[in-house]
């Protein structure tokens, strides 16, 4: 089949994952997800190279959104609580999920690194939509609950970019351009924006590709991954989005239009249906090997510091969805993985944003006005309440 | 029955607006003060990220902002007295809620009728026909 063909193939399905999202109410990354399996499985399509870059690309744009979406200052009020609870919540899969697929399932260590990688996340946006969904987010637990988020995020994009690290010289560079953007890019963000910003030809979306696209290229010398310096930069830069919000959706607009599509697309290409139908065992212990210590290393801390619910926040900790799918596809990428532990990853990856959050909803989800009640001084439902008019 | 209280669940929908005229009508005849319900249905589920949700939360909020802003304009120009509400969260779980809290003695709702969904799962009225404490008039 020819690149343009494929081409036409990954468009219709994008678009027709957008417009399913909107009538199921359904997250498109979702359903781009699923139509993605569907069309690798249906059309039997080999990815194209470019299709294979700009996924990778795309990959690191998300990485830089999600960094950028971090409510700093909220955190500097939350770390002390938040630090333990994201911590485990990263440690303790990272580490069961690791062992479990090196001695239980015979992975190279490589390997077994990448499922400990993709099992141990936490996904800050299904945890953020069931939180405002309840007006949770204003209250003091709702804000726990997203600083941990961030801590759990950031152990899975540090040791993306770590563990892989094959000691060379461009390291140096690597880190020195990590170091010099993060602290620089905001420092320049007000003048550039303010001089460039605010035009149709984009020049501060474009200021951003190219840092990232400078990442992504040191970070492959130096065999490393640019997830870590892209959340970061990311994260430097929250403060600014958050005084221009109008520059964070423009930069969401060509992102969701036209990148992040084409990753999750690319991932779901990738999974191969037979190879999970011959692997249902394996995906429902691999899915145990991320719930299992999930529950059991964060339930004890919730349970303090965040009662009385901790069975809610800790289901909401088990829960992946983006990040794990990143960490999925860059171990296929370098090879590390093969095609069927990259299948049974991202399938354990999307039953832990479903089934979690699916469980915590029906049964442990705690009622946003009685949280009021229990912790005067914060917001909650109703959204809007005008009496007498 | 005296109606001191009634709680009218708006959605925006005809059938809503319907419903809702009904009770502003029924409230100025008979005096009773008047609760307008607004359920904030749900966001994307399993989003990938943060923006997505942001972006359908921002549009709901416009969007019911309007709703009850018009809402209120009926009621001061039918000399009721009105509160409103918007809530996330389930529609017709909110519904028997909140007019328990607000001690309303009638619910009054809108059904669009859509026949597939109404038919595999019910529907909103259905649910708060079934669960309310209170008479329930359903406006078609």
């Amino acid at each position: 089949m020819s690149e343009l063909a494929i081409a036409v193939i990954l468009a219709a399905a994008i678009l027709a994952a957008s417009t399913i999202s909107v009538e199921l109410g359904i997250s498109v990354a979702l359903i781009e997800l699923a139509l993605g399996v569907a069309v690798g499985n249906v059309f039997d399509l080999s990815a194209p190279g470019w299709l294979a870059f700009l996924a990778s690309f795309a990959g690191i744009v998300l990485t830089f959104l999600a960094g950028a979406e971090v409510d700093v200052p909220q955190f500097r009020r939350e770390w002390r609580t938040s630090l333990a609870l994201g911590a485990v919540s990263f440690v303790a899969p990272f580490l069961v999920a690791m062992a479990f697929a090196y001695w239980a399932l015979g992975w190279s260590g490589d390997a077994a690194q990448i499922a400990g990688i993709a099992l141990s996340t936490t996904s800050l946006a299904v945890v953020y939509a069931v939180l405002v969904e309840t007006g949770l987010n204003q209250t003091v637990i709702g804000k726990r609950i997203m600083s941990a988020t961030f801590v759990t995020d950031f152990g899975t994009a540090a040791a993306l970019s770590i563990l892989f690290v094959a000691p060379s010289l461009w390291i140096l560079p690597f880190i020195a351009v990590s170091a010099a953007l993060v602290v620089g890019l905001p420092l320049i963000a007000p003048w550039f924006f303010a001089r460039y910003g605010n035009r149709v030809i984009e020049p501060e979306i474009k200021l951003v590709f190219a840092s990232l696209f400078l990442l992504m290229w040191l970070g492959d010398k130096a065999h490393s991954h640019a997830v870590l310096p892209a959340f970061v930069l990311g994260l430097a830069l929250s403060n600014h989005y958050a005084t221009h919000r109008k520059e964070q959706e423009r930069l969401r607009v060509v992102a969701f239009a036209f990148f992040t599509p084409l990753f999750f697309l690319r991932g779901g290409m990738n999974v191969s249906l037979s190879a999970l139908w011959a692997n249902l065992g394996v995906l429902a212990l691999l899915f145990g090997a991320k719930m299992a210590p999930k529950l059991a290393g964060v339930y004890p801390l919730a349970r303090r510091s965040c009662a009385p619910h901790g069975a809610f926040t800790t289901l909401l900790m088990s829960t992946g969805l983006t990040f794990g799918t990143i960490s999925s596809l860059f171990g296929l990428e370098a090879g590390i993985i093969d095609e069927t532990q990259f299948s049974l990853l991202v399938a354990v990856v999307v039953l832990s944003a479903i089934v979690p959050t699916l469980i915590a909803q029906r049964f442990f989800q705690p009622s946003a006005a009685e949280e009021t009640l229990r912790q005067p001084g914060t917001i909650a439902e109703p959204v809007l309440n005008r009496e007498g008019s | 029955m005296p109606f001191r209280r009634i709680l009218a669940a708006i959605d925006g929908s005809e059938a809503s607006d319907r419903a809702f005229a009904t009770a502003l009508e029924l409230a100025q005849l008979i005096g009773a003060r008047l609760t307008a319900l607004a359920v904030e249905g749900p966001l994307p589920a399993y989003a990938a990220t943060v923006g997505e949700v942001e972006e359908v939360k921002r549009e709901k909020d416009a969007f019911f902002g309007r709703l009850l802003a018009r809402t209120e304009r009926q009621a001061a120009e039918a000399g009721v007295e009105l509160d409103v509400e918007l809530r996330p969260g389930h529609a017709a779980e909110l519904i028997v809620r909140v007019a328990a809290e607000k001690q309303a003695d009638l619910i009054v709702l809108g059904h669009k009728g859509h026949f597939l969904r109404d038919h595999l799962l019910g529907s909103t009225a259905d649910r708060v026909a079934e669960h309310a404490g209170c008479p329930v008039m359903i406006v078609k």
